[in-house]
């Protein structure tokens, strides 16, 4: 049996790059899942695009739809036979209208009892019927960003459908599939690129798919994102190899570029080399964010040159170079002058105008920002455990969001942060202050390099920090999906900022001052707390290799100090699996549920006198030294294997001990004992959330 | 091509496809979507072309004239197609060809870029036009105006004159370019970008500009509030007060909080005139038709649009 295949291909006015992708999964997707429901399903789906055009080609198809058997449930079984066997008339009814014969009829098991089933024989569709509903209703049911209606108002799609081409074949294709999309019907042709060459392009009689993509290909048009990208990605090295340059890695942008044409074309354009003085994030981001430009480097450093897409081959007058260069000039001019007019004065200058820019409804101006942050930020250095140049400190925190009233981001917002620190800089502001202005905004979550030293570190806890107060404090807390101030990524940087920089500040207290600075209540800050806890567990398990219940354990015992967490965190999934822990788990559960329902009691070593529990007195004062001697060093593992010590003084002293007994001075000590053993585990962790899981 | 031969080229091109050629709105507005050949026309279902040259105030941008790209005013060519024709984007390329730009030696490319009014409760769906890189035409179907969905369909064009001529002339400052009778853009509108900045920045009166965004809002409502309430009178009260606000806006005066509910307002009167106009088009019986079955302009078959777009009595 040959296989036929089927195309179909939508020509609409320009679709946005950005819905592309999802489309062609959609479209995949959808035409998969309706072939498997039509007994197609051994047939091959792929979907190609271009930024006119969404194209889906079926190949294997057999020559017919095969025929399908459905059952029918009809009436129960009581009334569809007599009392003697007999059909009824509702049984008879029911045959006939389902076109089999009344000896036909099954008894099944339906939810209200036994009902009777005729097994209905679907006969096979001619295949364009079939595909042409299809595709109809994969068609319509695509999810775009954004879509619109046109001319008259009745349809809807993501742009206006020029052209519907919808053949099928076997070798050739011969027929056109009756569709029928947006008021525009199916044809057996479509057309070429629009400027280079727009002629009709006829497809009936066409060797199959193959020869559709070479008759596009010739026509200016490559359907295929891979092949584009491949092109794209080839043109644009050896564009930078004859200059002696490289590309500056962007594989979003080149992903972008891939979406928006049809054809694969990439030239090359120079810059001034004035402009070269510009600082590299200003230049990079003028290209990049407004003219999608590649930027090329030399020895890695930017070089006078950049790469842009434009939809067509060749530059036959080297006009659309010319034009290039015209903008990216004009636009660097741009830039050059708000850097220029920006440098007029020094960076420190513009804080007075923070007065007047809100942070948010809520949260009061930059400002008073700046003074909450700075107050903040004392505080966490002096418990960071850090070496913080106050001074440093203080005057970056100063500094960090003058710059949002700077002409640069008022053009750029991306260069928040980072402009400030280049101003910072050449205001001749220290390392340590011009580096915490630049880098107050990374990481964005798991996202994005570290701030660089300990001051950066320290400004960047205490202004996410002031930010999650404030809004917590006034209400703004999230829920579900619903985040629209990003504080979960907030969070989940300030937590890494303090593992990996590390700060080892607590940041339950940092948290209780920020929320208390930012005149929160107690509800606030507990409802903080909790949240920050939240992004330190996911750290644990997302970021340090954790898994959950060894995060839980961890965090059961105390938090706050994140390397600490880390490390204890890191330390307990390295030597859980040793077999003593799972004794020793069972053990300390049973240390918790005692000490939980009995009380603490009052520790009296001289009222110890059965031997299992002199023992474990002795276990416990050896653990301790070592526990503590191992974290004094932070060997959290060896610190683990100490408490593992005591697993078989444990398992004697429950054997052999009954701590709930007639004397109430010994069973206060007995409990006091066991509320040292619990004291010390939960140095460490709550190992007792290891067990039974 | 200097600027005003662009203008001509343009009036000319859209002239012979059936627009009527309009004239800048005689009020201060922020762009061309703001005229009320616009604003009002793409509501309700009577077809209409039209195109004008809008210069376009938007007092934030001005930059004392020291920035060879920025004006506090610059010059807008707006068309709108109602409804949008099939080959809108073949139109517009010709009208590209018209100005000398030949696509066969040039990338033109369509963007996504969709765009959005606060102020008068409109967005649309489409485009920016970039020619080898540069941004030379807003390209919009609208899909809502004064808050009501609309049906049929408009498509509206705006070209950036100063851009445009500049890209035409390559020149790398907007004062340099070429106005028309032998002067340079500069030499005409220096002194005004000069003296606009620093009115918009540093002289605008606050409390007067407050009080008067006040009375054009009272003014608004008691056209509106006629018995058959006054729409042009209405909406020009509204466009004082965008404007107004602009000047405000510029002079830093209006507080984060208080710019949401500053735009509320004046999209509040735009929306009632949206209402009112429909409403007042009605009654008396869309006096220039109804778009037909075909989706082109009423009462003209096929190939009609090169002639005749607007069709119906005028």
């Amino acid at each position: 049996m040959s296989a036929a295949e089927y195309l179909l291909e939508l020509l609409c006015e320009e679709i946005p790059a950005n819905a592309l992708p999802a489309a062609r999964e959609q479209l995949r997707a959808g035409f998969e899942a309706e072939l498997r429901e039509a007994a197609l399903a051994e047939a091959t789906v792929r979907t190609y695009s271009t930024v006119r055009r969404l194209v889906v080609h079926v190949a294997g198809l057999p020559e017919a739809q095969p025929d399908r058997e459905e059952e029918v449930t009809g009436p129960s079984v009581k009334s569809a036979f007599a009392a003697d066997g007999a059909p009824t008339p509702a049984a008879i009814g029911f045959a006939k209208g389902q076109g089999v014969s009344v000896d036909a009829l099954r008894v099944v098991k339906g939810a209200k009892g036994e009902v009777i089933a005729a097994t209905k024989l679907l006969p096979g569709r001619p295949l364009p019927d079939v595909l042409a509903e299809i595709s109809v209703r994969v068609v319509r049911a695509l999810h775009f960003p954004k879509t619109m209606r046109w001319g008259k108002g009745e349809h809807v799609f993501v742009r206006p459908l020029h052209n519907l081409l919808a053949v099928i074949g076997k070798r050739t294709f011969t027929t056109q599939v009756p569709v029928e999309l947006f008021g525009v019907a199916a044809s057996t042709a479509t057309f070429g690129h629009r400027t280079m060459t727009p002629a009709r392009i006829e497809l009936s009689g066409a060797a199959g798919f193959d020869a559709y993509r070479e008759r596009l290909r010739v026509a200016g048009v490559d359907i295929d994102p891979a092949g584009r990208r491949a092109v794209l990605e080839e043109a644009a090295r050896r564009l930078a190899a004859d200059v002696g340059c490289e590309i500056r890695p962007d594989p979003e942008l080149l992903a972008e570029l891939v979406e928006l044409v049809e054809h694969p074309g990439v030239l090359r354009g120079a810059i001034a080399e004035r402009f070269l003085q510009l600082p590299e994030e200003v230049l990079v981001t003028t290209l990049r964010h407004h003219q999608k430009c590649l930027v090329l480097t030399r020895e890695g450093r930017v070089a006078p040159y950049f790469l842009a897409v434009c939809d067509r081959a060749g530059d036959p007058q080297g006009l659309i170079q010319r034009g290039n260069e015209w903008v990216a000039g004009a636009r660097l001019t741009d830039a050059a002058f708000f850097f220029a007019q920006d440098r007029k004065a020094p960076l420190a200058s513009r804080r007075a105008a923070l007065g007047k820019v809100l942070v948010h409804q809520k949260l009061g101006t930059f400002a008073r920002k700046a003074e909450l942050v700075a107050e903040l930020a004392a505080a966490l250095a002096g418990s960071a455990g850090a070496a913080v140049d106050a001074g440093a400190l203080a005057r970056a925190c100063e500094l960090a969001k003058a710059d949002l009233v700077t002409a640069m981001v008022g053009e750029f917002a991306e260069l928040q942060g980072v402009i400030g620190g280049i101003y910072a800089r050449l205001d001749g502001e220290p390392a340590a202050v011009w580096q915490a202005v630049y880098d107050q905004y990374t990481p964005a979550g798991l996202e994005g390099g570290l701030p660089r030293g300990p001051v950066a570190a320290v400004v960047g806890v205490a202004d996410r920090l002031d930010t999650l107060a404030g809004l917590f404090a006034a209400g703004e807390i999230p829920s579900g999906s619903k985040d629209p101030f990003a504080l979960r990524r907030a969070a989940l940087a300030v937590v890494r900022i303090c593992a990996e920089a590390p700060l080892a500040c607590d940041l339950r207290a940092a948290v209780a001052e920020a929320v208390a600075l930012r005149g929160g209540d107690g509800g606030a800050a507990a409802a903080l707390v909790e949240f920050v806890r939240e992004r330190v567990r996911h750290y644990l398990t997302a970021a340090a290799g954790v898994k959950p219940e060894v995060a839980d354990a961890v965090l059961a015992a105390r938090w706050g100090v994140v390397p600490d967490d880390v490390a204890r965190a890191r330390a307990l999934e390295a030597v859980r699996g040793e077999e003593v822990f799972a004794s020793l788990a069972v053990a300390f559960k049973r240390v918790r549920n005692m000490v939980g329902k009995s009380g603490e009691g009052r520790f009296a070593g001289a009222l110890l006198k059965e031997k299992a529990e002199r023992e474990l007195l002795a276990a416990l004062e050896k653990a301790e030294k070592e526990v503590e001697r191992s974290l004094g060093r932070g060997g959290h593992e060896a610190g683990l294997r100490s408490l593992a010590a005591l697993a078989a003084p444990l398992d004697a002293f429950f054997t052999d001990v009954l701590v709930i007994c007639d004397d109430e001075a010994v069973k206060a000590a007995r409990l006091a004992l066991l509320a040292r053993v619990e004291k010390l585990f939960l140095r460490l962790a709550d190992v007792s959330r290891l067990s039974a899981q | 091509m200097n600027l005003q031969e662009l203008i001509l080229s343009l009036s000319h091109f859209w002239s012979e496809h059936g627009c009527v050629v309009q004239q800048a709105y005689d009020i201060e507005v922020g762009a061309g979507t703001m005229h009320p050949e616009t604003f009002l026309r793409v509501l309700g279902p009577e077809p209409y072309r039209v195109a004008y040259v809008q210069p376009s105030r938007r007092p934030a941008d001005a930059r004392f004239g020291e920035n060879p790209f920025r004006f506090g005013k610059h010059l807008q060519m707006q068309v709108i197609l109602k409804p949008s024709p099939d080959d809108v984007q073949e139109l517009y390329l010709a009208s590209l060809a018209a100005l000398g730009i030949d696509p066969a030696v040039h990338d033109v490319r369509f963007e996504e870029d969709n765009w959005e009014s606060p102020t008068l409760g409109a967005w649309g769906v489409g485009w920016q036009v970039l020619l080898d890189g540069m941004e030379i035409t807003q390209f919009t179907y609208f899909q809502q105006a004064g808050g009501i969905e609309l049906r049929p369909i408009s498509a509206e064009i705006t070209y950036g004159l100063e851009r445009i001529a500049m890209f035409l002339q390559r020149k790398d400052n907007g004062f340099e370019m070429t106005w028309g009778g032998g002067l340079a853009y500069g030499k005409i509108r220096h002194q005004d970008e000069v003296e606009l900045s620093r009115y918009a920045f540093d002289v605008a009166d606050v409390e007067m500009l407050r009080r008067h965004f006040e009375d054009w809002e009272r003014e608004a409502g008691r056209c509106l509030e006629q018995p058959e309430p006054l729409v042009i009178p209405g909406l020009e009260a509204a466009l004082k007060m965008s404007h107004l606000f602009n000047l405000m806006d510029a002079r830093g005066a209006v507080a984060v909080t208080e710019r949401v509910a500053l735009i509320g307002r004046v999209r509040k009167i735009a929306v009632r005139c949206a209402k009112a106009y429909v409403e007042q088009r009605e009654r008396l019986e869309f006096p220039l038709g109804r778009c037909n079955g075909n989706g082109k302009p009423n009462g003209k078959g096929p190939g009609a649009n090169r002639t005749g777009g607007n069709g119906g009595a005028r």
